[in-house]
């Protein structure tokens, strides 16, 4: 099995998918990095200072102002509202500038869109790619049953997923010392926080350090790229062609994506892995898309997916036929 | 161990309401090469497929050096090489780096086999280049290198000569023949070229709209279709003599042609000269694929 | 049988999945079943670096502080920190107003721990407060009375007592300015009504200020007394960007005569 999980990882060394994937993250990363720095520049310039407190306070007046307007976004705004008041109330800055913060914000907004869109390259063609390149048939007619092929290629995804995500938490950490310093991993970072309706609950609010709250994040990142991962894997034994399999995710993950905005009223649609995958959020503590979810629940909901698919995929690449 | 290598027992393929594939039974031997042989849609490929388990027969069964492959899958394969169409390999990886991946899929197999493989099919010099760079040739020999890295027991090739150039396939021809007669393979191989099939093959089956039409040795069954094809002057006289002799099959303004028995046509050609006709020209014909599925199916043509 | 690189990232990936597996069961352990455990205590808070000569400007208030009406959303306080800025004086500006902030709300938010530390800090404050106690979001305009106009004023000269004594606790030399009520309504029906009950307003807000030396009471009313909708927003209440420049400039020219002090 060993040496199976080390064919699937040559190939995927031999497209060189590792590399091409590292520069996606690099081009974002300097992108982001480097907005950010403007954005902070430019708040400098907007209030003549750099002192936190300052700038959050006025985040929040600026919320205040927005509430009359809000609709429907009234009660996420209230809740960013009274979160930002804690922070003040306790001293603890929400952005302390440094490579820690910056990571767990980019892991954090790149959890449900971009990290899939990266780990969608590897997943999409681990088998449709086989088949549309005939090496299918050669892998077929070894002396190895068709399910020890799909477990090893399905290993392979996952160590590759887990590589990804590293090589997405080593370079976020290298580009942003670069960029803002290596400063900020004493600073505690606020957790805890949870929603009932449009309050706040803040009984189980404590403070963890910087490390273990990215450790944590990261690990969520994982998971929902392990999910998206096996979805695609799942859509590359069924589709043909690797870009019909990209394109079906791409649109589910993006239908995620406005769905979580949208799907307040519509209760049944906490059920759909979509809207499932904003697991940082429960951490971070805003509100969740529909009432009611919670964090075990979407990890349940997201679990069941990924096993459904894994039981398609293993039905239906051991029984198909291969012309 | 038999000597019955392969054997093939009502295997049928239904997919939807067609069935693909009729009933095929055949058996192969020990250090034989086999010719399957049809036009393109006869179900070679299809049969081919069930045989190296891509696709799953609906009825019959089918044994590998006695194991079912449906049953013992992969012991079955353990004892099969196989090129199904073409020589599909990771063109991203190089030569080596492929026979490496085929290799650790087989147990048992060390350094040293792979490089005696690589030895056998004469591509040392090229192993550390991308495949990408290959010519269809060296695809074609590192694909079967990849098939013999398990010295299987059966070899199946599917149109192995499809895109050589003539050298490439003179080379292909010899070195099948060199497999089954030095080595003892039972080589399986798949064409729609009948000289093809004559060059190489001991036995022939031919196969047209998914059943077995016939099988029989290449001697036997060329010689019974052979065709001698006469020039002879004068024309009209000739062929009087010769339609006495044997049937004329058909006749255009300048020749004849008749039926082939090798024991026979000595007596023909004295017949003829002694009624004072002149033979300018005798030549044996081998049947065309099309002429020979136009005789054995009596006219369902070959398309 | 594998090359070197090709075994070495499997195992690399092998730990990475190691790593992650638990980063997720720390998540779930943690959030999921719940933990106690407080991991570090709060860093000190390290005092910002004290500006030097830089003047530190806070805006309260409602709506007109917010720069509700301007097109390009600066208000009255935006255009005094760029004429503030373009006379060479370094500024930092704060601008905590909030739209439909009613006396009682200012008063509320002045107990706010950043609020109080952000006021403690200012040279400057600017203030525009009352607007929406009187006219009640144009409720005043069909039914004034004298009964509930005196009610409204005991009311509110109450909370801006507060509010003062509140900036004053934390902040004992800041200069403040509060910014009066003009009468957006005056060629309405009842404007003539309106305006008095408007210049009475802020002459009791201006005698309630001048128990305190360090607050100036700037009057806006005569700004808009004439040709009031040239210099009011389509909303016919929020002045628009001539409006404040109006404004802006008063107060201006009122710091830089303070600014030099700081």
């Amino acid at each position: 099995m060993v040496n199976l999980v080390q064919n699937e990882m040559t190939k995927l060394v031999g497209k060189r998918r590792f590399v091409i994937i590292s520069i996606i993250i690099i081009a974002l990363l300097s992108m982001f990095s480097y907005a950010q720095v403007k954005q902070a520049e430019s708040i400098k310039e907007r209030l003549g200072t750099v002192d936190w407190r300052t700038e959050l306070q006025q985040q929040i007046v600026d919320m205040q102002n927005r509430l009359s307007s809000a609709g429907q976004w009234r009660e996420q705004i209230q809740i960013q509202i009274k979160q930002s008041q804690y922070y003040l109330d306790h001293d603890v800055n929400p952005a302390e500038p440094g490579a820690p913060t910056f990571m767990r914000g980019f892991v954090q907004n790149s959890a449900e869109l971009f990290l899939p869109l990266l780990i969608m390259i590897i997943a999409v063609d681990l088998v449709s790619s086989e088949r549309s390149m005939g090496t299918i048939k050669l892998l077929l007619t070894r002396p190895v049953s068709r399910f020890r092929i799909l477990l090893s290629k399905y290993i392979a995804l996952i160590l590759s997923v887990s590589l990804v995500i590293f090589l997405f938490g080593i370079l976020s950490y290298i580009i942003s010392v670069i960029m803002f310093g290596n400063q900020g991993w004493s600073a505690p970072v606020l957790t805890g926080f949870s929603t009932q309706g449009d309050t706040l609950d803040i009984s189980a609010v404590r403070l963890v350090s910087q490390w273990q709250y990215i450790i944590q994040q990261f690990g969520l990142a994982w998971f929902i790229s392990i999910v998206v991962g096996t979805l695609s894997f799942m859509l590359s034994i069924l589709m043909r062609s690797s870009a019909a399999g990209m394109g079906t995710m791409l649109a589910c993950l993006i239908a995620g994506a406005i769905l979580s905005n949208m799907v307040s009223s519509w209760d049944s649609a906490k059920y759909l892995f979509m809207v499932n995958l904003g697991l940082m959020d429960y951490v971070s503590g805003s509100a969740p898309p529909i009432e009611g979810m919670t964090l075990g629940f979407s990890l349940a909901v997201l679990a069941a997916w990924m096993l459904g698919s894994l039981i398609v995929s293993f039905t239906v690449f051991t029984r198909k036929d291969v012309y | 161990m038999s000597d019955i290598t392969l054997s093939v027992q009502g295997l049928r393929k239904v997919i939807g309401k067609r069935t693909i594939i009729k009933d095929l039974s055949f058996e192969l031997k020990r250090g034989e090469v086999f010719g399957f042989l049809g036009p393109n849609g006869a179900g070679k490929t299809t049969t081919i497929r069930m045989l190296v388990g891509l696709i799953k027969p609906t009825s019959g069964t089918i044994q590998i050096c006695g194991l079912d492959i449906a049953k013992n899958f992969t012991r079955a394969m353990r004892h099969l090489g196989c090129i199904v169409e073409n020589p599909e390999l990771y063109p991203f990886l190089t030569g080596m780096e492929n026979l490496r991946h085929f290799a650790v899929m087989i147990s048992g197999i060390t350094q040293a086999r792979i490089d005696e493989v690589v030895q056998l099919v004469g591509m040392q010099e090229r192993m550390n280049d991308k495949v990408s760079t290959y010519s269809l040739g060296m695809r074609q020999r590192l694909g079967i290198a990849q098939a013999l890295l398990g010295k299987p027991d059966v070899l199946i090739l599917d149109e192995p000569t499809n895109g050589l150039d003539p050298s490439g396939i003179r080379e292909m021809r010899a070195f099948i023949r060199f497999l089954a007669e030095e080595e003892g393979l039972t080589v399986l191989v798949s064409s729609h070229l009948l000289h093809e099939i004559q060059l190489m093959c001991d036995r022939v089956a031919i196969i047209s709209k998914g059943e077995i039409i016939r099988v029989d040795s290449v001697q036997q069954l060329l010689s019974s279709e052979e065709r001698l094809v006469w020039r002879l002057l004068p024309h009209e006289l000739g062929r009087a003599v010769l339609s006495e002799q044997t049937t004329v099959l058909d006749e255009t303004e300048e020749t004849v042609t008749t039926t082939y028995a090798e024991l026979l046509v000595g007596e023909w050609n004295r017949k003829l000269v002694d009624a004072g006709v002149s033979v300018l020209e005798m030549n044996r014909k081998l049947p065309a694929l099309e002429d020979l599925f136009l005789e054995l199916t009596g006219g369902e043509s070959i398309g | 049988m594998h090359s070197k690189k090709v075994r070495w990232i499997t195992g690399f990936a092998a730990f990475t999945c190691l790593l992650w597996v638990f980063g997720l069961g720390w998540a779930v352990k943690d959030y999921l079943i719940g933990t106690t455990s407080t991991a570090t205590a709060p860093s000190v808070s390290e005092q910002p670096i004290a500006a030097v000569e830089q003047v530190k400007i806070v805006a309260l208030g409602d709506s007109l502080t917010r720069g509700t009406g301007d097109i390009e959303g600066k208000g009255y306080v935006g255009y005094i920190g760029d004429m503030l800025k373009q006379k060479g004086t370094d500024i930092s500006l704060i601008n905590l107003g909030i739209k439909g902030l009613t006396s009682p709300g200012l008063a509320e938010q002045m107990q706010e721990k950043e609020i109080g530390r952000q006021i403690g800090q200012a040279n400057v404050i600017l203030m525009t407060i009352g607007g929406n106690d009187l006219f009640l979001g144009g409720q005043t305009l069909s039914d004034v009375s004298e009964a509930s106009i005196t009610g409204l004023e005991d009311a509110f000269l109450i909370n801006l007592k507060a509010i003062m004594t509140s900036i004053r606790s934390v902040n004992k030399d800041a200069t403040v300015y509060l910014l009066g009520l003009y009468n957006p309504f005056s060629e309405f029906e009842n404007g003539a009504l309106l305006s008095e009950v408007v210049r009475g307003w802020n002459y009791k807000t201006a005698e309630q200020l001048a128990e305190d030396p360090g607050t100036v009471f700037v009057p806006t009313y005569d700004l808009f007394q004439k040709n009031v909708n040239d210099y009011l927003f389509t909303d016919h209440f929020h002045p628009n960007e001539k409006g404040y420049q109006l404004m802006a400039e008063r107060v201006a020219a009122l710091i830089t005569g303070v600014g030099g002090q700081s």
